[in-house]
């Protein structure tokens, strides 16, 4: 596999929120099924999505990611019951929030990866970095 | 906020090769001690091992380190063992925080070695700058009910109830359908003893009613679950009539149920003389075979190991047979069904062969196969089906075999021998289809009501599939039978008496302690709304005097009421702003 | 009567469990293990299927548990001698052999071994690498200490001058310690067939023919080649492998007719650890019925066969044949699905040997008064209703002393927990 970086290719630089139940386990599963994916997402687990706050997101793109990926449980699977709808809710608000300061909304991505779903997970990270590549770099970088 | 400053300690695994192969742990170890507060770093080829650990704890005294990381595997397997270390070092462990180098790197960077060790140096400092922000914390202990629930009254769930119950624990045996057995009350004959399943279900039942510690209830279900380990309340639901118990742990033994394949599958509910495994089990049963048959065909895995196209070599085949083969390849590939092997059906088909053989020994049994799985001792089994003349046939497993019916009872079996690469006719009197077990509908119903993952094959998930397989990722929660998959009696049996094992020592021990993740209501900033009130699950907060409070024992760190609060005055112990904001800067740049 | 306390004896896998499991609800336990260190087989491999979970991370906190317990107290290096009694009170006797270091004063930091003149084959290692005679069966060893292997000690003291920790104790003598327990489980494992009774496969004749737990420990970081796999015979990488399952299983010539129920896994499991380690090398299974069932396998098999081309040959191959110069060895099989007989030459060859019971099983089994079933293997008082149960009450079995009914590492764990419910009940009860 070619290592050495083009000058000219985007490397992204992007975050995972996983939930401690569902999708850090699914993330952890990607890795003892040896799927490969892009070294481009560095994963921060939280006990459940309902814990994100909106500054966390938009605190991460001030500060340069280029995309945001936020993983939880399925609807109805939520370890603590409404954390994930209620992540949900904010994700729509967010989203417009994004688009609002010129950061375009696509970069942000809500995606539901259960404990045992570690190829969805490694598909996730290779399409979303794929995806946020051809968008370039997060605008704000540029201010 | 701690007064002193921190002083963190850096521990990185090389874990044999799976990190040290990819990562280039020493350029990390190298990087580690540049970056703010982190006092002390070195690497370990297995940190989790006994000499790791000597390592942490005599760094933490040599070094006066308040915080230490380690960056290895998931925390979701070594987190507890690091955590202990800590507090024999004399570090609240709190002040233990864990970077996911191998599971969340290098095992799935495995060729991309420069990438992968700068992202591991990224992961580090993200850790470092979480780490300066930690604070000790005090865990509540939880008291542990000494009862227990059931649900599921097959062989499992029984066996599961009784092993409680002589353990000295009280327990409720809950079963939906009016009678305790499960699938074994449709079972005629047990492998490989050839016994008769009341033979082991009777005692079982005999045992249960008579043990004054186990309360059974049947036509009964689980409607609603709510509480954690060691205090579960759980409602129970008979007909309309509600009726609610506390438990302390619960065993989930709620079975699987036999695939019935489609209507039209090998002509199963087109020609009457199709049947299930567990069809013929019946029939012979109740001597509706009146007649002899003069051939019985079994097909093996009906709607197992399908999903993924296995490599057929065609080499040796006659070259007029390949293009008709291909084209039979082809449409089996579109064949619905569950791509697992469902283990026991080889056994299973032994068994009603050797039974069809003892009743009609003048019958030609044959039984299609891809793979022989009988395991163990059973072995001995189908060398006895072989010396009964059964015969046993390796098909072409792709192609599906064709079922033709000439009138009620005459039937025509078409296949590939694998072996020969040539085409068979069967003519028989009874198509006999295998089919696996597979997870009941409802369990979905029940594995939301008990938040307990399920797997990607459709049974409920065991917290490590290797190394706690009677455990789930609920505290308390256990899985015994072939709720988790498919099993025989004997390893069901088993599997029910490890659950009972772990529900046992949870009760015995009457307290645990608890994580401390709990919310904490900074009550200068406090308004008063009562938003965190109004979405809490637990039911957790309360306003008192106008600001809002937490109740410790029912909160569950899931840390919805500090994101909702709108003026941020709830903080998430060990997952506060702070904490999680350094965590987010550090994953952006080096700046911290 | 005393404390509840209860005697396990074999500390692999299973006996951990049923300890741990034990020890948390209150009750003291002694585990028994005859070699220097607990851990059994599970320590020796590489890679467990189908997580591909690295074997000794897995097992590791456990065994450190056991030894952190204050309920556990370990006596490796030991045997049972002799039991007596009825359950609820069995006196035992258990033989303290010498390791001629003190373990409370040993760190482990084998200084002494660095110095020691005499090497021998390590068992553990399969008797390919070698050790010192003082020594430490693995680097992640519970207890973490040494032990002399007096049979080959040359007796020099130079382990002693060189101990810093002052550990060494060369007078030490054997001991005998009796204990009284309540419950008594078996966990004492298996061995592998004896290959060489097959001659037509040339195991202990050609180099390059190795059984699967040799290969597990080259595959294995911590093993005689770091983990490189290399032939035996002149260190080169294999380019051309063969697996062999069902060597000396399901054959009446040696009385092992019973299935061993993991070779079919695992050596899928070690195929598809090849093909990662080395892409392009030709990896070929040679199988009867391949049995991959339990939790996942089936879909491991699939990816193992498309996304790794891993080669499955339904044949029970006739003979190997090694070529003197190269030491290539060349396999003589029928190929029953392709209906062709072939030759074809590897570099390495894998046998996957019928587990059969420890050599020892049977005399354990005389001095627990239990019976053994026609294997040799611990039989269950019922295998249907009480399968951890010895032909003894209050003492129980778990893991592969009880034969191929434990599939794998799952099952043993399971079965481990099981004695422990058992034991619990009985204690309960008394």
């Amino acid at each position: 596999m070619q290592e050495a970086k083009l000058e000219t290719e985007f490397d992204p630089t992007i975050l995972a929120f996983c939930c401690n139940w569902c999708s850090y386990a699914g993330a952890d599963l990607a890795g003892t099924s040896r799927f490969e994916y892009p070294t481009n997402v560095k994963v921060i687990r939280v006990m459940c999505s309902g814990r994100l706050d909106p500054t966390f997101v938009l605190s991460a793109f001030r500060w340069g990611a280029d995309g945001v990926l936020i993983t939880g449980c399925h609807p109805g699977d939520c370890h603590y019951v409404q954390g994930n709808y209620m992540m949900e809710r904010r994700f729509g608000f967010l989203k417009e929030a994004l688009g609002h300061l010129g950061i375009e909304p696509e970069r942000l991505r809500l995606e539901w990866v259960s404990a045992g779903e570690g190829e969805k997970f490694a598909a996730l990270v290779r399409d979303a970095t794929q995806k946020i590549k051809l968008l370039g770099p997060n605008p704000l970088k540029k201010v | 906020m701690e007064e002193e400053e921190p002083r963190i300690g850096v521990f990185i695994c090389h874990c044999g090769v799976n990190i040290g192969g990819v990562v280039n742990v020493p350029e990390v170890v190298k990087y580690a001690r540049t970056l703010p507060n982190v006092t002390y770093a070195e690497d370990n080829i297995y940190t989790c091992s006994e000499a790791g650990l000597t390592s942490i704890k005599n760094a933490v005294k040599e070094h006066k380190l308040n915080r230490v990381i380690v960056a290895s595997c998931t925390p979701r397997t070594h987190e507890p063992l690091f955590r202990s270390a800590c507090r024999e070092a004399g570090l609240n462990h709190y002040l233990f925080e864990m970077a996911n180098i191998r599971e969340q790197c290098s095992w799935v960077h495995a060729h991309q070695h420069e990438r992968a060790t700068e992202k591991a140096k990224g992961l580090v400092r993200m850790s470092t700058a979480r780490a300066a922000w930690l604070e000790p914390q005090d865990e509540p202990e939880l008291e542990i009910k000494d009862t227990a629930l059931v649900i599921g009254g097959g062989i499992s769930g029984m066996t599961s109830a009784l092993s409680i119950a002589n353990q000295g624990f009280k327990v409720y045996l809950v079963e939906k359908e009016p009678e305790l057995g499960g699938n074994l009350r449709r079972l005629h004959k047990l492998y490989p003893t050839m016994q008769d399943t009341s033979e082991i279900l009777d005692p079982a039942i005999k045992a249960v009613n008579a043990n004054d510690k186990i309360e059974t209830l049947t036509s009964t279900t689980v409607s609603d679950v709510t509480g954690y380990v060691g205090n579960f309340k759980v409602t129970l639901a008979k007909g309309t009539e509600k009726r609610d118990v506390d438990v302390g742990t619960i065993i989930v033994a709620c079975g699987a149920v036999n695939y019935t394949p489609p209507k039209g599958l090998h002509q199963y509910g087109v020609f009457p003389h199709v049947v299930t495994q567990l069809e013929m089990d019946e029939l012979l049963r109740n001597g509706k075979i009146e007649k002899p048959p003069e051939r019985v065909v079994m097909i093996q895995c009906v709607g197992a190991r399908k999903g993924e196209i296995r490599a057929v070599d065609l080499a040796g085949f006659p070259k007029s047979d390949t293009a008709r083969l291909l084209s039979k390849i082809l449409k089996a590939k579109k064949e619905e069904g569950w791509p697992y092997c469902s283990k026991i059906c080889c056994m299973n088909a032994i068994k009603n062969a050797i039974l069809v053989k003892d009743k009609f020994p003048e019958t030609d049994v044959i039984i299609l196969y891809g793979d022989v799985r009988v395991y163990k001792e059973y072995e001995d089994f189908y060398s006895r089906a072989r010396e009964c003349q059964v015969k046993f046939i390796k098909h072409i497993e792709e192609v599906t075999p064709e079922i033709t019916q000439e009138s009620e009872g005459k039937l025509t079996v078409t296949a590939y021998d694998a072996l020969s690469g040539q085409e068979i006719s069967l003519p028989c009197d009874w198509v006999v289809l295998s089919t696996p077990m597979i997870p009941h509908k409802e369990e979905v119903i029940l594995a939301r009501m008990l938040k307990i993952p399920i797997s990607s094959d459709g049974f409920l998930m065991e917290a490590h599939v290797k190394l706690r397989p009677v455990d789930t990722q609920m505290d308390g929660i256990f899985l015994a039978g072939v709720a988790s998959g498919p099993k025989d009696v004997p390893e069901s049996i088993v599997s029910a008496k490890a659950a009972a094992a772990r529900a046992g020592t949870l009760m015995a021990n009457k307290k645990m302690r608890t994580e401390a993740l709990t919310s904490v209501v900074d009550e200068e900033e406090c308004f008063g709304c009562g938003l965190c009130e109004e979405i809490c699950t637990y039911g957790a907060h309360y306003l008192e005097n106008g600001k809002s409070h937490t109740i410790a024992a029912l909160c569950r760190g899931c840390g919805a009421c500090a994101a909702e609060c709108p003026r941020r005055a709830i903080a998430m112990q060990h997952f506060t702003d702070d904490q999680v904001l350094a965590q987010i800067k550090a994953g952006l740049t080096e700046e911290l | 009567m005393t404390e509840k306390a209860v005697l396990v004896v074999g500390g692999g896998i299973s006996g951990i469990q049923a300890s741990l499991d034990l020890a948390s609800r209150g009750y003291k336990v002694y585990i028994v293990e005859k070699s220097p260190s607990i851990g059994g087989r599970m320590a020796q491999l590489d890679k467990t299927f189908p997580t591909m979970d690295c074997s000794m991370c897995i097992l590791a906190p456990k065994m450190i548990d056991c030894s952190h317990h204050h309920n556990v107290k370990l006596l490796t290096y030991s045997e049972l001698k002799s039991v007596k009694g009825a359950p609820g009170n069995f006196a035992v006797t258990i033989l303290r052999k010498p390791r001629y270091v003190d373990e409370t004063k040993c760190t482990g930091c084998g200084n002494c071994a660095d110095h020691c003149p005499v090497e021998v084959p390590n068992e553990f290692d399969e008797n390919l690498g070698m050790r010192k005679a003082i020594y430490m069966p693995f680097p992640q060893a519970v207890p973490r200490a040494m032990t002399i292997d007096k049979a080959n000690c040359i007796d020099c003291g130079l382990c002693q001058k060189m101990c810093q920790a002052g550990a060494v104790d060369l007078k030490q003598e054997p001991q005998e310690t009796e204990l009284n327990v309540g419950a008594i489980v078996v966990s004492v494992g298996f061995d592998l067939f004896d290959s060489s009774q097959i001659p037509t496969y040339g195991y202990g004749r050609h180099k390059n023919v190795v059984t699967a737990l040799e290969l597990e420990r080259l595959l294995c970081a911590s093993g005689p080649t770091g983990g490189h796999l290399i032939r035996p015979s002149d260190g080169k990488i294999p380019r051309k492998i063969a697996f062999i399952q069902c060597v000396g299983s399901r054959d009446r010539r040696f009385g092992t007719t019973y299935c061993s129920s993991i070779c079919c896994k695992y050596s899928v499991k070690d195929a598809v650890l090849i093909k990662e380690h080395e892409p392009n090398t030709m990896v070929s299974i040679f199988y009867i019925d391949l049995r991959a069932f339990g939790k996942g396998f089936q879909e491991f098999v699939n990816r193992a066969k498309s996304e790794y081309g891993v080669r499955f040959v339904r044949s029970s191959p006739g003979e190997i044949m090694e070529n003197p110069a190269t030491r290539n060895l060349s396999i003589w099989y029928e190929d029953t699905v392709a209906g062709r007989i072939e030759n074809q030459e590897f570099d390495l060859v894998v046998l996957c040997p019928a587990l059969v019971p420890r050599s020892d099983a049977k005399e354990l089994a005389k001095v627990l008064g239990a019976e053994v079933d026609e294997y040799g293997f611990f039989k269950a008082a019922n295998i249907l209703t009480s399968p951890v149960d010895t032909t003894v009450p209050g003492i129980f079995v778990c893991g592969y002393a009880l034969g191929p009914k434990t599939g794998d590492i799952p099952d043993s764990i399971m079965q481990g927990s099981a004695t422990a419910a058992r034991v619990a009940e009985t204690l309960e009860r008394v």
